[in-house]
Parts: C-alpha cells; sequence; structure tokens
C-alpha cells in the first residue's frame, strides 16, 4: 500500500508546491536565464537546503538511518552530456521535468508537448540503449558525497552549503531588483 | 523580523549545530552498540540465506558487493559468481561505500559473522552474511534436491529455487537428500563440473 500511496502523496505535494511558487509557468522559469526572476534557484535551492538539514538531523536523532539512502553513482562523461541536453531543453522549452508536470497538469499546452517530447526521449534512449551502454557505463567514480570528494566533516559540508544558499538569496534578491 | 529572515536564521542556527556535532550520527566510528545489534540478531536481520542472495546477485541489486573473507588459496579454489577476496584480517582496510550492500560469507557461517560485528562497528549498517557459508550455497542452491514426498506448495517453490540453480549453472535434482559431506569434498565436486 504504502509502495503506491506514499508517492502518490508526496508526488501531488511536490507538484502543489511547484505550482503555488509559480513553476508551472514556462515565462517565470526562462527569467531566471535573464537573471530577471530567480524563484527557481530560490525554491529549489530551499528545497536542498531543508532536505539537506532535515536529514542531517533526523539521523544525528536515529530517527532515520542515513546509510540507507541511496546515493547515485556518478558517471562523468554520460552525465556531463546528459546535463547540457538537460540545460538546452530547459532552455528551448522554459520547462523541466517536474516543472513540465506541473504546466500539464494545469492545462497548459507547452507542459503537454514538454512532457511528450520527455517520454519520447525516455523510449528512444531505452530503445538505443545496447548500442550507447560503453558510453553509458564509461568514466565511473561510485557514489560520490560532498563530504567524500571534499574529504571535509559532514557537518562542515551543511554548514557550507547553507551558508553558499544564504549569500545566494541575497544576491539573487539584488539582481531581480536591479532587473 | 520578515518570514525569510525567520527562516534563514533557523537554517543558520541548524547549519551550525550540524557543524558543532560533525556527524549525522551519534555512534562514532568504531562503537558498537550492543542492544542494537543484539535486537538485529534476534529478529534474524543480520543474515540472508542462499537463496536470498542467489536471488540479490541474478536480478543484479543495485550497490551489491559479495564479500568472500576466506584466505586467497581458498578463493582462488572456488568462490560465489562476482565475489571479491577481502580475508578476515584486512577487512578493517577495505574500502567499502556506506550506501553498498554489503554481504559477507566463509567456510561456514561464524567468521563472515565476525566480519559483520567488525563491519557494524565500523559504522556499516547495510552489511549482511551468509547464514550457512558456502556450505549453504552449495546445498540450496547449486544442488538443490526436491523431496520425492514433496507437498504442491513445495514443488511450486522449488520450481523458482531450480530455475535460479540452473541460472548459476547447478543442478537442481529430486529424491532424498544424499548425506552430508564436508564443505571442501563438495568444493571439489563443483570444480570437477568445471564451476
Amino acid at each position: 500500500m504504502t509502495t503506491f500511496a506514499l508517492p502518490l502523496v508526496i508526488g501531488v505535494a511536490f507538484g502543489w508546491t511547484l505550482e503555488r511558487a509559480g513553476l508551472g509557468s514556462a515565462r517565470k522559469l526562462v527569467g531566471q536565464f535573464y537573471l530577471r526572476d530567480l524563484t527557481v534557484f530560490k525554491v529549489m535551492f530551499s528545497a536542498l537546503v531543508t532536505a539537506m538539514l532535515g536529514l542531517f538531523w533526523l539521523g544525528r536523532l536515529g530517527v532515520i538511518d542515513l546509510a540507507a539512502v541511496y546515493v547515485p553513482q556518478t558517471f562523468v562523461a554520460p552525465q556531463s552530456l546528459g546535463g547540457v541536453l538537460f540545460g538546452v531543453g530547459f532552455v528551448v522549452s522554459g520547462l523541466c521535468p517536474g516543472t513540465s508536470c506541473v504546466a500539464a497538469a494545469t492545462g497548459r499546452l507547452d507542459g503537454v508537448a514538454t512532457v511528450a517530447g520527455m517520454f519520447a526521449g525516455v523510449l528512444l534512449t531505452g530503445l538505443a540503449l545496447p548500442s550507447i551502454w560503453t558510453f553509458y557505463e564509461s568514466t565511473p567514480r561510485g557514489a560520490v558525497t560532498l563530504p567524500d570528494a571534499l574529504r571535509l566533516p559532514y557537518g562542515a559540508v551543511v554548514f557550507g552549503v547553507v551558508l553558499a544558499a544564504l549569500v545566494g538569496f541575497q544576491i539573487a534578491e539584488r539582481l531581480e531588483r536591479r532587473a | 523580523m520578515t518570514t525569510n529572515r525567520v527562516l534563514a536564521f533557523v537554517a543558520l542556527v541548524l547549519a551550525a549545530g550540524a557543524m558543532v556535532v560533525g556527524r549525522p550520527s551519534t555512534t562514532p566510528p568504531g562503537h558498537i552498540d550492543v542492544d542494537r545489534l543484539a535486537a538485529m540478531i534476534a529478529h534474524e536481520d543480520d543474515h540472508v540465506t542462499a537463496v536470498e542472495l542467489g536471488t540479490w546477485l541474478r536480478d543484479g541489486k543495485p550497490g551489491l558487493r559479495v564479500i568472500d573473507v576466506r584466505p586467497k588459496a581458498d578463493f582462488d579454489e572456488y568462490h560465489l559468481p562476482h565475489a571479491e577476496n577481502v580475508p578476515l584480517p584486512s577487512i578493517g582496510k577495505a574500502s567499502f561505500r556506506p550506501d553498498e550492500t554489503l554481504v559477507l560469507y566463509s567456510d561456514g557461517g561464524a567468521h563472515a559473522a565476525q566480519a559483520w560485528v567488525m563491519l557494524r562497528s565500523l559504522g556499516f549498517t547495510n552489511v549482511y552474511f551468509l547464514r550457512g557459508g558456502l556450505g549453504e550455497w552449495l546445498d540450496d542452491v547449486m544442488t538443490p534436491m526436491l523431496p520425492t514426498d514433496a507437498t504442491p506448495a513445495e514443488r511450486e517453490a522449488f520450481r523458482k529455487i531450480a530455475d535460479l540453480s540452473t541460472y548459476f549453472g547447478g543442478t537442481p535434482g529430486v529424491g532424498p537428500r544424499p548425506p552430508a559431506s564436508s564443505t571442501s569434498e563438495k568444493v571439489k565436486a563443483m570444480r570437477r563440473r568445471g564451476c
């Protein structure tokens, strides 16, 4: 039951929050690339900081087992290419995967087109996977986390990321006022 | 003070606290939480069966690493598919990641169980050991036997195990279980069959 119900509840809550933050609109999203409207940056970095502080302290209080949290593997070359493809798609459509679903759910046609394009891309990649498998698995670096990569204590990294977020928010607000 | 400033202040306080405490875990590395380990052992959360391990291997469970803690000579003679050799004396120096699922095995279960305690004390939580060791693997996966008087439910369960056995090049059979022989004899028999 929880396998389906819990992700559904979390997904609806996530979508609702994105829509309330105004991220169902491609106009608002592309504003980020022209430094006019940095809502995406602020929403995503806020979510990141909230999740990070939540995970750290829930782990510290013994509520969750951090070792059981899945850390995705890093593959430098294929993920770099994927990142570039993602960025180009983001600028062209003005939407990312989550916000395209929100846009589609609220009846925006550009959202429906982006979701359709996304599923077509997933299908094509899946079909092409046998022929691109060597590249897909190339340059593996394992499951790397920031404390491992920077060789810093976990708590120091948490503090650094929160500080970067708060400074980033200040800069973002100034840029928005100037625009 | 605006809501944004309050939230920023709370985040900063929590982050400063994180820097002070350092780790998101109360158990320092090298410390054994005896009550917790005892409860895990009582609930049998510390080990996997050979059939469970075989299923994980066949299905390509993400992050799975099978660790053979026997001496290198024994490992070279016979080991589980995809297993890595980390002899018991060097288990503390091995490089494991916290998100990996580690399954330890030895000839019986004792050395793997001891290695399990050591890795738990180093802070690894996704660690299991093969309950009956290599012997259980050879008995339950490589040469599973369906009793001739098996019930329909047992036959159905055996069909899945037989599929698993065939996947690993084993020989599922029907009949009374052959007299128990030592692991080393079974290993030699496996080598003769070219496994």
